[in-house]
Order: structure tokens, then sequence, then C-alpha cells
């Protein structure tokens, strides 16, 4: 079945550039000209959610900002054949930056390589693990988030009882990071909880989400806890939660966006979500390349002028990876202000 | 003729019917909770959308044709309407909002029979072309964004039961309404392949098209009918799943087809043509619903789930396609 995705993401290619074009021809109006106008190219999981909307604006925001030339585009869907394609025609545009958030991460290092053979510089997110990147931005180091997340799932669970996790994928680097620190920061500090399904896949699908809880509900009666990674996750498990009258017994904490996970934390469903500003992201990636291009390094401490990303971290293992301190966490004390 | 082989599907219903009943057992002992009823109600539920358009598909693969923007038209259904309903508050009524889905899959699935019998192009490449058609211009003319504030009726819908429960965890139990749309849609179906003339018309035309034209079968009304069917169970489907989720995402129900397909071709269906059964075709659906939905009931590692579910596709399949083979040898030995 891969031709209809392949004629999906050429026809999508085709969309993004005219409407890349478009965008070119009406915001040259009103910017700042640079000195040397970039080509910065950032490339996300899927199109049309509300995290890589988000992030679109943050890079169109920087756009503005800077008068580079940024923009955004995505595959039609979550799979790393069609982002591959994505970088592949941006390779062939000759663009001077790529910034990508890989669907996995072994799937696009080939290209990656050879974006950087043909000299584009190219930024990662979400891709600790990536070999063909001139530089990796992380907006916390995974661990110590996945270690955040499983605090506040052992207070909400008083310490004890069965717990599960979910990941969007087990192909997705940082899913699993958060999940495998969090369950071994629990092993650690909390003997008296018990994992009784690790690391269930959902494959980024809500409704996939929503029938696999209601099916651990029925094996695991006891379930006092979920921790969950990918953006739909959060709100599947929540409706499953919500439908069988346990909102009171299970608490889910995990990756999410007010905007997609909201509801349930009014209903006390989900207990916590936890995010970072993918607007910011975007900006903080395009800033960076922009900075590298221009010929500045990236060092610990290096300031980007960005919430969460104002004195950069660098990885003990690894040289060009980069962690700001940028999480923001809502439960129902602060939904308010993240809710349009 | 006709009674060979109507009992040559008997037959394979049958072993369709024991794979089931094994797996059931299978899955029973591993974990006893597969047969409480808030399982079976779970599993009722998921069956829901898969259910009715398999049995959409079901008659297109009897026509000898196949369809696969199916979920790309139930996404559009759903989508539009949603959109639509939440600028216009007084078309908030699921009647009008099930029928504005239904209509807007009807048109897509006429269009997509006006290119397969008009203008002669196999119907893989035009559904394929209008399914990529479809969600492309959905998300540039209609939006991107999921919607989770959906029309107040949806969410009415989502909450109508036929039966609900309080279990000893205080847990509720509980049977969706939607589960009649399937029930109507299966019963209609199984009715109109058996008693009308265009229900015989699509077995006859999926057999031999020729033969068909030649004893005085209408194949136009016949296309238009069967894509038609399509389409419109799938706008019905569309707002089904949204009801079922309560958002709408314009992005949703990729891959589905695939699931689809394989519960009607496990179900018996020829994908060549002229045969198929609405009972084959819900035990196929019963098999993916029991088999996808237990996975995490008996504790298989996450790695495992795509194994096991190929795993179950192919040797379903297989029987299938031996059982066909030994049939036809028989038939030729004759």
């Amino acid at each position: 079945m891969h031709v209809p995705r392949v004629v999906i993401a050429a026809s999508l290619a085709a969309v993004c550039t005219l409407t890349a074009c478009s965008r070119k021809a009406a915001s040259s109006a009103s910017v700042p000209t640079p000195a040397h106008r970039y080509t910065i190219a950032t490339v996300g999981k899927v199109e049309g959610i509300a995290w890589f909307e988000d992030m679109k604006k943050g890079v169109q925001k920087f756009a503005a900002d800077t008068g580079q030339e940024a923009f955004m585009q995505s595959p039609a869907q979550a799979d790393g054949a069609q982002q591959v394609q994505i970088i592949e025609n941006l390779i062939a545009q000759k663009v001077d930056a790529i910034c990508v958030v890989p669907f996995s991460v072994e799937a696009v290092e080939p290209v990656l390589k050879k974006a950087r053979d043909q000299g584009i510089l190219v930024i990662a997110h979400e891709a600790s693990s990536a070999q063909n990147a001139d530089l990796i931005i992380e907006p916390f180091d995974n661990a110590a988030y996945g270690r955040h997340l499983m605090e506040r799932l052992a207070q909400e669970m008083g310490g004890e009882g069965d717990y599960a996790t979910f990941v969007g994928s087990l192909n997705s680097k940082s899913h699993t990071e958060w999940v495998d620190a969090g369950v071994a920061y629990q092993r650690e500090k909390y003997p008296k909880m018990h994992d009784v399904a690790d690391k269930i896949e959902d494959y980024e699908d809500q409704n996939k989400a929503y029938q696999k809880m209601k099916e651990l509900l029925i094996a695991h009666p006891t379930l006092k806890g979920v921790q969950t990674s990918a953006m739909g996750t959060a709100a599947g498990a929540g409706l499953a939660v919500e439908e069988r009258g346990l909102q009171k017994q299970v608490a889910i904490v995990g990756t999410s966006l007010a905007s997609v996970s909201g509801q349930y934390i009014k209903s006390g469903s989900v207990r916590m979500i936890s995010f970072w500003d993918p607007a910011l992201a975007g900006y903080a990636m395009n800033k960076i390349a922009v900075m590298m291009l221009e010929g500045q390094k990236i060092t610990a401490g290096t300031n980007l002028g960005l919430p969460g990303y104002e004195s950069l971290v660098q990885s003990k293992d690894k040289p060009n990876l980069f962690f700001g301190s940028a999480w923001i966490d809502i439960t129902k004390d602060n939904l308010d202000q993240y809710m349009q | 003729m006709t009674s060979r082989v109507r009992r040559l599907f008997g037959r394979h219903e049958m072993v369709l019917l024991g794979v089931t009943v094994l797996l059931s057992i299978v899955i029973g002992a591993l974990n006893p909770a597969f047969y409480s009823l808030q399982n079976a109600f779970d599993l009722l539920k998921t069956s829901v959308p898969l259910g009715i358009l398999t049995i959409g598909l079901l008659v297109v693969l009897i026509s000898g044709g196949i369809d696969i923007s199916f979920p790309a038209i139930a996404v559009a259904g759903m989508y539009i309407t949603c959109t639509l309903a939440i600028d216009v508050r007084s078309l908030d009524h699921l009647p009008a909002l099930l029928a504005i889905s239904t209509a807007i899959g009807l048109a897509l699935g006429l269009f997509n029979a006006v290119l397969i019998h008009f203008f002669r192009l196999p119907a893989l490449i035009v559904t394929l072309g209008t399914a990529s058609v479809i969600r492309g211009a959905l998300l540039e003319f209609v939006g991107t964004r999921t919607i989770t504030n959906l029309p107040p009726s949806i969410i009415a819908f989502s909450r109508t039961n036929l039966f609900e429960a309080t279990l000893a965890n205080g847990a509720s139990a509980a049977l969706t309404v939607s589960i009649l749309f399937f029930a109507g849609v299966a019963i209609a179906v199984a009715l109109a392949l058996r008693y009308t003339v265009i229900g015989r018309g699509a077995y006859a035309v999926g057999a031999d098209l020729a033969a068909a034209e030649r004893v005085g079968f209408n194949v136009r009304r016949i296309h238009l009918f069967v894509y038609g069917l399509m389409g419109a169970l799938a706008g019905l489907v569309g707002i089904i799943h949204a009801s079922i989720i309560r958002n709408a995402n314009p992005l949703d129900l990729d891959g589905l087809e695939l699931t689809v397909i394989a519960a009607a071709v496990i179900g018996g269906a020829s994908i060549t043509g002229g045969r198929g059964t609405v009972t084959g075709a819900l035990l196929g659906v019963a098999l993916m619903v029991i088999m996808d939905g237990s996975l995490v009931l008996v504790g298989l590692p996450s790695q495992w789930h795509q194994v096991f579910i190929g795993l179950v596709v192919l040797v379903s399949t297989s029987i299938t396609a031996l059982r066909t083979r030994s049939a036809r040898a028989g038939e030729i030995a004759r």
C-alpha cells in the first residue's frame, strides 16, 4: 500500500510548494531585511495536527521577526517514508538548512546524510539518537522529563498500585526514553508501584489509544495510573476512563496539549499534562540554524533569547546534543490560561 | 449450480465461525475477563464503524469492483458536516447531521461510479486518485485542525446507550445505540443482495460482466448502486466515528481500508467478484475485532501485536483461498 502514500505525498508536496511560494510573495512587504537571506525548511511529523500547526506558527513568527525565508511542511500522514520524500524534495530545492522532527530517526538517517553531504545544515528535534545532524536541540533532557511525569503519577497514585505506559510507536525514540526513565525512577523510588503493561503502542491514533485503554481497564481492574506519550493518547485514554466512570480511581499523566486534552483535565480523568511549546521549539531550531549558518558556535550556556532556552545544556556523551529546560505543566488549576 | 455454491459458502462460514470460536476460547483461557459483559460491549462498539464499512465493501467486491477511497469519504463527510454544524447552529440535530454526511458520502461515491462506469477506468486507480484528492482538498479548503468541541447532538448521540450497568469495581458497562445502525445496514443489504434485481445483478456483473450485460442487467445502474452505497455508508460511518472518539480529525481513519478489505476477504468475499455473503462479512469483522481488541487483554508485548495480527490474517485468508481452489478443482473435475 505504498502507492497511495506516494501519490498523497507528491500532491501534498506540490500544494505545499505552491503555498510556500505564495506566502513568499505575500510576506515580503514589512519584514526586516537580513544581511544574508537563508532558506530554512522545517519538517514536522504530520500535517494538520495541533502540535505541528503551532510549530508552524513559531516558524512563521521567526520568518516575520528576522526576514529569513523560513517555512514548514510535513507529511500528510504520520509516515516515515513520506517524510523522507519531503526531505528529498527539499534537498533538490537546495535549501540552506533543514530543521526536522523525525517520525522515525532510523528512517531519516540516510536522507539526512545526503542533505549534509550536499552542504545543507541539518538541525534535529526530538531525535537525541540522530547521527546525521549538525546539531540536535531538545526542549529538555528526556530522562529528566520522564522522571518528572512519573513523580507526578506516583503522587496521584499515592505511591502504590498498578500502572501502565503508552508510547506512540516503539520507533519513537523520545517516547521510549520518557517511559524507560520514568519506569526506572519508579522502581528505584516507589517499589510498591507495579508496571503491568509496558509501552503499549497506539500508533499516535487517539481512537486506538481509546480502545487499548478500555481493554487495559478490563485486563487490569485494579489499574490506578497511566503515563502517556503521544499527543492524543491522554485524551483517548481520558475518554475511556470517563466513560467507565473511573475518574476517581484512575489517574492519567502524560504529554499532551490543553486544546487536545483540556476537557478531560476538567472532568478529572487526566490529572496533569506536560508539553513544551512547539512554537518555541520551531523558533529555536530556526534561530540555531541561522546562528550556525552565520558561523556562530552553539555552546553550553548559549542564550537563544527564548523562554526555557536561555541557557542551553550540552550533553556529556554527545557534543552536538543540547537541551533547554522548557517543559510546562498543566493541571486543573492552571488549565484556563492555556485554553483558547 | 447456485445451491452447490451456496452450500460451499455455508461450509466456509462454518470454518470461519470455528476459527473465531477457537480464537475466543484461547483468549478466554489466557484471560477470563474476555467473557465479561464490558468486553463484549466494547468489542461490539469497535465493530460498528468497521462492520458498516465492510458490508459496503462486500457489495463492491461482489460486483467485481474495489474501493479504497471510503476512509477518505468517511472523513470528508464527518469533517465537513461537523464544521458546518458548528457554524450553523440550527443544523445541530442528529438526523440532519447524519443525512448531510451520508449525502456527502453518496455524492462522492457516485462520482467514483461515474468515473468507473462511463470512462471505463480501473476501480483501484480511480478510488486511489479520488482518495488523494478528497484528503488533500479537505485539508486545503475545509481545515486542518481537529474539532474537539463537537456539535452537542453528536455528543448526546455518543452518550446514548441501549443498556447500561454498573460493575462491582464501580466501573460502568454500556452498549452503544449505534449498534442499531450496524444491524440495520446488515439486514437491509442481506435482503437486497438476496431478493432484489439490483442485488442479484451485482453478483451477475461480478461473475461475468459481458454475460450479465447480455442477459439484460442494467450495468450502469448496478455500478451507480454499489459505489453510491459504499459512499453513503462511509458518510454515515463518519458521524458514528466522530461520536465514538468525540472529535473530528481531518487526518483520521488512515489505513482503515486495509482492515476492512481484510475483514471482507476473510469473510469469503472474492476479490475478483461474484462471491460473498453478509454472514461471511460479519464473521470476518468479528474475527478482526476480537483479534485486534484482545492483545492487551492477553498481555502480549507490544512488539508482537503486528506479528500476531499479520499471522491471523495470513492463516485465515489462506484457508479461504485453499478452500476456494479445491472447490474449483472439484467443479472442473466434474
